[in-house]
């Protein structure tokens, strides 16, 4: 069997093990369902003078969060794979080179992220009324470009993790980074100058004004038009990290 | 062996022992600690200070209010870890060990929950002081009864994370249904926004959130110089519900269901 025809089958084994316990894909559904409808809702009622909705402003990035929440699973059922089930060896028997399986693992990861989101991201395209329009296909596009750099960072991350409070540190580290230091919650220009490079450099700060894009509603230092340049900027951070993760695979299976 | 010998031993002392044990079993994980104080400092010094920029409450600081809200948020959520760390000892084997200690269950149960407790008001202080100075609340009396219902919020939390971590079998499950805990009790609740902005379908429940009842009580104290005695009754109420329901549950897990 050729290496390309071997992906598919990889990517499956990462999907099964995402429904071996589908409970665990209701629960990120409920923790999205709060965040939108709880946190966002009220957030929603308490920022006024934005020009629009800002319940709409932030809706995306709940969707975002649960695609990062689910992309960082992904990491670290790699990393369960090589401290707690000791699987690693069983994995490289398999008739596929290290370079494939290792990319695999990560389009694994985002097929994973785009599951799991599947229900929120239907949920914001209705609140931005293009649920019934071709733009749904750019939002699942954006859903999946966003998890290929994170699933690509949570890998690098279990490679150079040797205890899971490590790993959970720095997954925390990183999510501080994305939801804070981004623009999800509030413009670049609301930041000061110093921190203005690292929000700009933020893969959240992208998808999210991609998101916004899509919408018919023009938000406050939103960009009027489509969606393409933030894409296109997005797709840079997230192909390279993603290049991370499978090269740090590679590395900490020779180990 | 439900009762063991402790004669040696008063009985108060070794309640304490096993309390001072899981402080010093979270303080030896520092990285938790540090992934919550960055946590904490990012959200408050960053977000709040960010945010509340671009709202605009009449009579309301709402920096201020995030900022004592965030220390009720992070001393729920410093909490809810000793879930974490009786699910480990149970599939470490630890605590077959811990149950050979010449002392009671019921001492056993009750020095587990206190340690909880106090590991979550030692561990949150410094974020207290950090509130404290910056917002100048320099009352003794406020202080103290600000102290008191973080006290009593750490000590039901540490009830319910461990009803939580003897009833869930699955690892992973645990993990996440934790987690999911742990953000409805803090979201839908008054400690990061006032009653007033929830939405109706969750602020018909969220002033009966234990989180809302500390916030409530805190930010009474520090801001407004008062006594909110119906939240700290509410806090007593949830204390003895899940200390209740979790010493049951932890009797049940330890003595195969039969009661100590």
């Amino acid at each position: 069997m050729s290496n390309t025809r071997l992906i598919p089958l990889i990517i499956e084994r990462d999907v099964r093990i995402l429904f071996s316990d589908a409970f665990l894909v209701a629960i990120m559904f409920a923790n999205f369902s709060i965040d939108l409808f709880v946190t966002a809702a009220t957030f929603g009622r308490l920022v006024t003078g934005q020009g629009a909705n800002y319940f709409l402003y932030i809706a995306p990035g709940s969707n975002l969060i649960t695609a990062m929440v689910a992309a960082f699973q992904s990491g670290r059922d790699v990393w369960r794979e090589k401290y707690i089930k000791d699987l690693t060896s069983y994995l490289l028997t398999l008739p596929v080179q290290r370079p494939v399986l290792a990319f695999s693992r990560v389009l694994g990861g985002v097929v994973r992220s785009v599951i799991a989101t599947f229900p929120g991201t239907l949920v914001i395209c209705y609140l931005y009324g293009i649920l019934f329009t071709p733009k749904i296909f750019i939002a699942y596009l954006i859903v999946g470009l966003f998890s290929l750099g994170i699933v690509g960072l949570s890998m690098a991350i279990s490679a150079f993790s040797s205890s899971i409070e490590m790993w959970v540190t720095v997954r925390s580290a990183i999510q501080l980074y994305l939801s804070f230091l981004s623009a999800l919650f509030y413009p670049v220009s609301v930041f000061p100058s110093f921190l203005a490079p690292i929000v700009s450099s933020n893969p959240m700060t992208w998808a999210i004004q991609a998101f916004r894009q899509l919408s018919p509603i023009s938000f406050a230092q939103v960009p009027a038009g489509d969606s393409l340049g933030s894409i296109a900027t997005l797709a840079g951070p997230s192909l390279a990290f993603a290049l991370l993760g499978t090269v740090c695979y590679i590395w900490y299976s020779k180990l | 062996m439900n009762e063991t010998s402790t004669t040696a031993e008063p009985p108060t002392h070794l309640i304490l022992q096993m309390a001072l044990r899981d402080v010093s079993v979270l303080f030896r994980t520092p990285w938790i600690i540090i992934t919550r104080a960055l946590s904490f400092i990012v959200q408050v010094f960053v977000f709040a200070n960010l945010i509340s920029g671009l709202i605009h409450i009449p009579g309301i600081n709402y920096f201020e209010y995030y900022a004592v809200g965030s220390v009720v948020a992070t001393i729920a959520s410093i909490s809810f870890v000793i879930g974490y760390d009786i699910f480990e000892e149970a599939e470490e084997g630890v605590l077959d060990y811990l149950l050979t200690l010449p002392i009671s269950r019921r001492q056993f149960i009750i020095g587990r929950a206190l340690g909880g407790a106090m590991r979550a008001i030692v561990y949150t202080i410094p974020m207290f002081i950090i509130v404290a100075v910056f917002w100048g609340f320099s009352q003794p009396v406020p202080i103290l009864t600000a102290l008191l219902s973080l006290f009593l919020l750490a000590f039901g939390v540490t009830g319910m994370s461990i009803t939580v971590a003897v009833s869930v079998k699955s690892a992973n499950r645990f993990d996440v249904v934790l987690a999911l805990l742990e953000l409805a009790v803090s979201r839908a609740s008054t400690a990061l926004y006032p009653i007033g902005f929830i939405p109706i379908y969750v602020a018909v429940f969220a002033p009966f959130s234990p989180v809302s009842f500390a916030a409530d009580s805190a930010h009474s104290s520090l801001v407004n110089l008062t006594l909110d005695l119906p939240a700290i009754a509410g806090l007593v109420a949830f204390v003895v519900i899940f200390l209740g329901l979790g010493a049951t549950f932890y009797f049940r897990r330890l003595e195969g269901g039969v009661y100590a």
